[in-house]
This record gives structure tokens, C-alpha cells and sequence, in this order.
């Protein structure tokens, strides 16, 4: 069973970013806000907290990089020793161009699929919409009831909004539960 | 647009003490170690003459990017990075001082140097002749200060009429400089500090030198617009979000500078050609081994840990303490770049610790009359409104 939602849809950048406003105001909780492109300063006005996804980003380059420099200790020291220019078998300043290239593969690849696996973003997947114009010019504020009370008063959320000129303000059932 | 303009910077008594103190102490440095050390105070000399210019020419060059590239975000801070480059007339001259004291400092000047030299050196016997020495070094800095007065020049007038003509002038004058600066500063760090050490040569030199150049201005301009904040005339303009983009700049040039430093030291290594690898034998396996890597890890390192982190780019206490680190990291890398050509092991004492207070004192000293001489932000700029309110 999804959830109740209560979907605003504006036309104006000023606007949505009042509304989100005046919502965590009223103590609404905001569920998201679709945009065709982005708004600065929105995440600050919804109250995001900030991504864990650099940690995610940091702990792959180190992991690229360690992995990398053992396995070229083991194929250049240990597997295949091989003479080269009589350096040493272990010779990292020539090991660290490469290190870094792999940190930094690692730490891309990793960072973008990390992010897909969170937002559950994969090939053949619907688009969950609340508007199809929020592709094109439109922002909507998505809404649901505060956690304690299930009750989000239609009307009430309308009259606060309607300083902001929405166009249209719907209620929706959310088709992913537990969101 | 035309803002109000912003108040001026007011210099408390007990700063004016300190500037004056540090240039008295300078100068007593300069002439104490001229008649007792003469060869370690021109090198110090050389030190923090070349330090200052490469600080003056690296917010030109700044200026220069902002100008081609028609950023807005930066134009609040253009004006400490013009104040910077104000500077480069006096330094250019404190920089050609250094060149009297040649006997002590470049070796290929004295008498029958060559005779000995070995047959691979005949380019540079003829390249590294006095008279075309000081002719090239003139007509770098005489180039340097022309664009610099002129882009400059630009940005004053544009005060006054408001002509966005200006902002065009500026940028094909910009353009030119770049080209201009890439080419003159090779030959100049060639001249300047390579010869030095006339029997070593490195061809990614002038990179690694422009690289430490464009990573001290942009610590310098940090650590001027924060100044400039706490002491008034750029409160309320300088946002978290200009400080953030500053935090990458510094990010990104002492990564730049880090990378270079390590191809310098890896393509020598790996070439393992003993008239090159000298250089770095020298300085790896004697008493300059720690200031060797205390450069690396002030440089590089730190400012790459710190500034990896997102809030770390917007809080001002850590970029003003790193921004400084860098500038140490600066100087000591100077050090090691040209103490080893005339000291087996690194002193550091009265004559270079004066020395680098006394560039500080009279940099700080013009840093002042240059900012008080013009608004703290250009106020008709067509893109100051931009950049005020501007945010990522």
C-alpha cells in the first residue's frame, strides 16, 4: 500500500523555492521537489543533510590504490621479477603514475555506481513522475503527512500554498512504498 | 552597475609598526650579511626577490585568466589580485639588484669557468653570457610590468566611465600576456635559477617553476581578501561561496604543482643520467633531505588532504592557516631550489630569516598604498553584480 502524497506543481523558480520554504515552515514534511534543472540553494531550503557520497568516493580511491600497488609489487617483485634499467625490484616512484590513474578509476566508477544502486536507478526502470512538465518547464513539491498524524489537510496545504500561484495542487498515491 | 563604494582599508598603529619593524629588520639583515656573508645574502636576496615577483606575476596572470575566460565569480576579488600585481614594478627592481651580486651567485660568471667545461656545454657557453643575461632578464621584466600596467590601467578606468569597452581591452590585452608570460618565464627561470647549477639541466624546469608561481598567488590573494574581511572593506562582499571557489583554486594549483614536482623527479630518476640525477643526489642525501620533503608535504600534500572535503574550501580559519602553510612551503621550496648550488647543508638563520621578513614588510608596505588606492572591488564592472550575489 503506498502513501498518501499531496503534489504541488509551479511555473516560476521564485516560487518553488517559497513553497518549499513556507512547507518546512508549517512543519510538512517534504518528500521531494522535482525541477527541470537545477536550483541553487534548494537543498539548503528543503534541509537535505549533506551527501555521504564523497566518503563513498574517498574509501574507492584508497581501496584503487592499494589494490593497485600490491598487485604491481607482486607481478614486478615477486610473480616475474624482471631487470629494468638495474632499478630495484621494488620500485615504487615508477609504480605511481600508474596509482593514481587506478585511485582515480576507482574512485569515478565506484562513485557512479554507488549512486545509481542508491537511487535504484537501472536500465528499464519507469520514471516515477509526479508531473511529466517537470522534464520540460515545471517544478513540483511533493508532500506527505507529517509522520505522527496521518491526516494532511487538502485545504490547508492549498491555502498556504496559493501565495506562491501554484497551477495545480493533486493528491497522489506513492507508487514506491517505504520512501 | 554601480555600487556604493566600499569603505577603505584603515591601518591600525600597531600594524603600520609591524610592517615598518619587519622592513628595518630587512634591511639591517641585507646589510649586516653584506659585509659579513655576502655570497648568503645575495642568495637570500635572489630568494625573496624572485619569490615576490613570481607572487606579483602569478595574480597577474590570475587577472589575465579571469579577463579570457570572462568569469564573474572572481571580480570580487579582482582587485587584491591587481594590488598583487601592483607590486611588480618595485620587485622587478629588487630582483634585478640581486643580479650585482652575480660573482656570488652564478658560477659561469667567473673568469675561466668554461675553460674546463666539457664540449656537450658549447649551447649554453654561449647562451649564458653576461651582457645577454642582463638583456634578457630586462626585457622579461620591462614586458612583464608593461602588460601588467596595462591591464591595470583597464580596470581604474573602467571606475571612472563605466565603459564596458574597458572589459574587451582587457581581455585581448590578457590574452596576449598569457602567451607572452608562458614564453618569457621559461627562459626567465631557465636564466635565473637553472643556471645556477650550470652543469644540470631539466626540461620541465620552467613548468615546475610557473607551477609554484601560480600556487603562491593564489595563496596570497586568499590570505589578503581574508585580511581585507577582517579588517572591513571587503566584509558583507565575500561570500562562502567565493571563498569555496578560492578553496579549488588552491586545490587544484597545489595539485598541479605536486604533479609536476613528481614528473620532474620521476623522469630524472628513471633516466638515471648522472649529470642529472646530480641535482637530486645533492639534495636527497645530504642535510637538505627534510627541508627536501618538508616542501613536498607543505606544498602539495596538505593543501590536498585538507581541501579534499567540501566544508573545508569554506571555512575561513583553515584557509587562511593552509594558504600560509603554502606560502612557507613556497619559500622553503626557493630554498631548495637554490641553496644547494653554494651550501652542503641548509642554514637557516638571522641573514635568511631577515631577509624573508623584510620582503614581507615592504610587500605588506605597497600591498597597503596599492589598495588604498583604488575601490576594494571594480564598481562599475558589468559583472560585479553578478559576482556579488553570486553563488554555487
Amino acid at each position: 500500500m503506498g502513501q498518501r502524497l499531496i503534489v504541488a506543481v509551479f511555473d516560476h523558480e521564485e516560487d518553488i523555492r517559497g513553497a518549499v520554504a513556507a512547507a518546512r515552515r508549517a512543519g510538512l514534511s517534504i518528500v521531494d521537489v522535482h525541477a527541470p534543472y537545477l536550483v541553487h540553494g534548494l537543498d539548503r531550503a528543503m534541509g537535505l543533510r549533506p551527501s555521504r557520497l564523497p566518503w563513498i568516493c574517498f574509501l574507492f580511491g584508497l581501496v584503487g590504490a592499494a589494490v593497485k600497488l600490491l598487485f604491481e609489487y607482486w607481478t614486478t617483485a615477486v610473480n616475474w621479477p624482471l631487470n629494468v634499467g638495474g632499478k630495484p625490484w621494488n620500485s615504487l616512484p615508477a609504480f605511481v603514475p600508474v596509482t593514481f590513474e587506478v585511485m582515480v578509476l576507482f574512485a569515478g566508477i565506484g562513485t557512479v555506481l554507488t549512486f545509481f544502486v542508491v537511487a535504484g536507478l537501472r536500465p528499464g526502470r519507469d520514471a516515477s513522475l509526479p508531473d511529466p512538465r517537470v522534464t520540460d518547464d515545471s517544478f513540483a513539491l511533493v508532500l506527505a503527512p507529517a509522520p505522527k498524524d496521518d491526516s494532511i489537510d487538502r485545504e490547508v496545504v492549498e491555502e498556504m500554498l496559493s501565495r506562491f500561484r501554484p497551477v495545480l495542487i493533486d493528491e497522489q498515491i506513492s507508487m514506491e512504498p517505504g520512501r | 552597475m554601480i555600487i556604493a563604494p566600499p569603505p577603505q582599508l584603515e591601518l591600525s598603529r600597531s600594524s603600520r609598526a609591524i610592517i615598518y619593524g619587519l622592513i628595518v629588520v630587512g634591511a639591517l639583515a641585507a646589510i649586516v650579511g653584506a659585509l659579513l656573508e655576502p655570497q648568503r645574502m645575495w642568495m637570500c636576496w635572489l630568494i625573496a626577490s624572485y619569490y615576490a615577483v613570481g607572487v606579483a606575476l602569478g595574480a597577474l596572470c590570475l587577472v589575465a585568466i579571469h579577463h579570457v575566460t570572462g568569469s564573474s565569480w572572481s571580480v570580487v576579488i579582482r582587485r587584491v589580485q591587481e594590488a598583487l600585481a601592483g607590486t611588480l614594478p618595485f620587485v622587478s627592481i629588487a630582483l634585478f639588484a640581486a643580479f650585482i651580486g652575480r660573482p656570488h651567485l652564478y658560477e659561469w660568471t667567473s673568469a675561466g669557468f668554461w675553460a674546463d667545461a666539457d664540449s656537450t656545454l658549447a649551447f649554453k657557453r654561449a647562451w649564458l653570457d653576461w651582457p645577454l643575461f642582463l638583456g634578457r632578464a630586462m626585457a622579461c621584466l620591462a614586458l612583464w610590468n608593461l602588460f601588467g600596467w596595462a591591464i591595470r590601467r583597464g580596470s581604474r578606468r573602467q571606475d571612472h566611465d563605466g565603459d564596458q569597452g574597458w572589459s574587451r581591452s582587457n581581455a585581448r590585452w590578457s590574452a596576449a600576456f598569457l602567451v607572452v608570460l608562458g614564453m618569457t618565464h621559461t627562459m626567465a627561470s631557465f636564466d635565473w635559477i637553472m643556471s645556477l647549477e650550470p652543469d644540470w639541466y631539466s626540461s620541465i624546469f620552467a613548468v615546475y617553476n610557473f607551477a609554484g608561481v601560480l600556487v603562491s598567488a593564489v595563496a596570497a590573494s586568499i590570505v589578503t581578501a581574508l585580511w581585507l574581511e577582517r579588517r572591513g572593506p571587503l566584509q558583507s562582499l565575500l561570500t562562502d561561496d567565493h571563498l569555496h571557489d578560492l578553496g579549488k583554486l588552491l586545490f587544484a594549483c597545489s595539485t598541479f604543482w605536486m604533479y609536476v614536482w613528481f614528473s620532474q623527479y620521476m623522469l630524472i630518476w628513471y633516466a638515471n643520467i648522472p649529470e642529472e640525477t646530480a641535482y637530486f643526489v645533492r639534495r636527497t642525501t645530504s642535510g637538505w633531505r627534510p627541508l627536501f620533503f618538508l616542501n613536498l608535504a607543505a606544498t602539495g600534500v596538505a593543501p590536498f588532504f585538507v581541501f579534499l572535503r567540501r566544508d573545508a574550501k569554506r571555512s575561513r580559519a583553515l584557509l587562511s592557516r593552509v594558504s600560509l602553510v603554502v606560502l612557507g612551503g613556497r619559500w622553503i621550496d626557493l630554498y631548495v631550489m637554490i641553496g644547494p648550488a653554494h651550501l652542503e647543508t641548509p642554514r637557516i638563520g638571522l641573514t635568511e630569516l631577515g631577509l624573508a621578513a623584510g620582503a614581507i614588510g615592504g610587500v605588506g608596505l605597497l600591498l597597503v598604498h596599492l589598495l588604498r588606492g583604488a575601490p576594494v572591488v571594480p564598481i562599475r564592472d558589468p559583472h560585479l553584480f553578478e559576482s556579488l550575489h553570486y553563488e554555487q
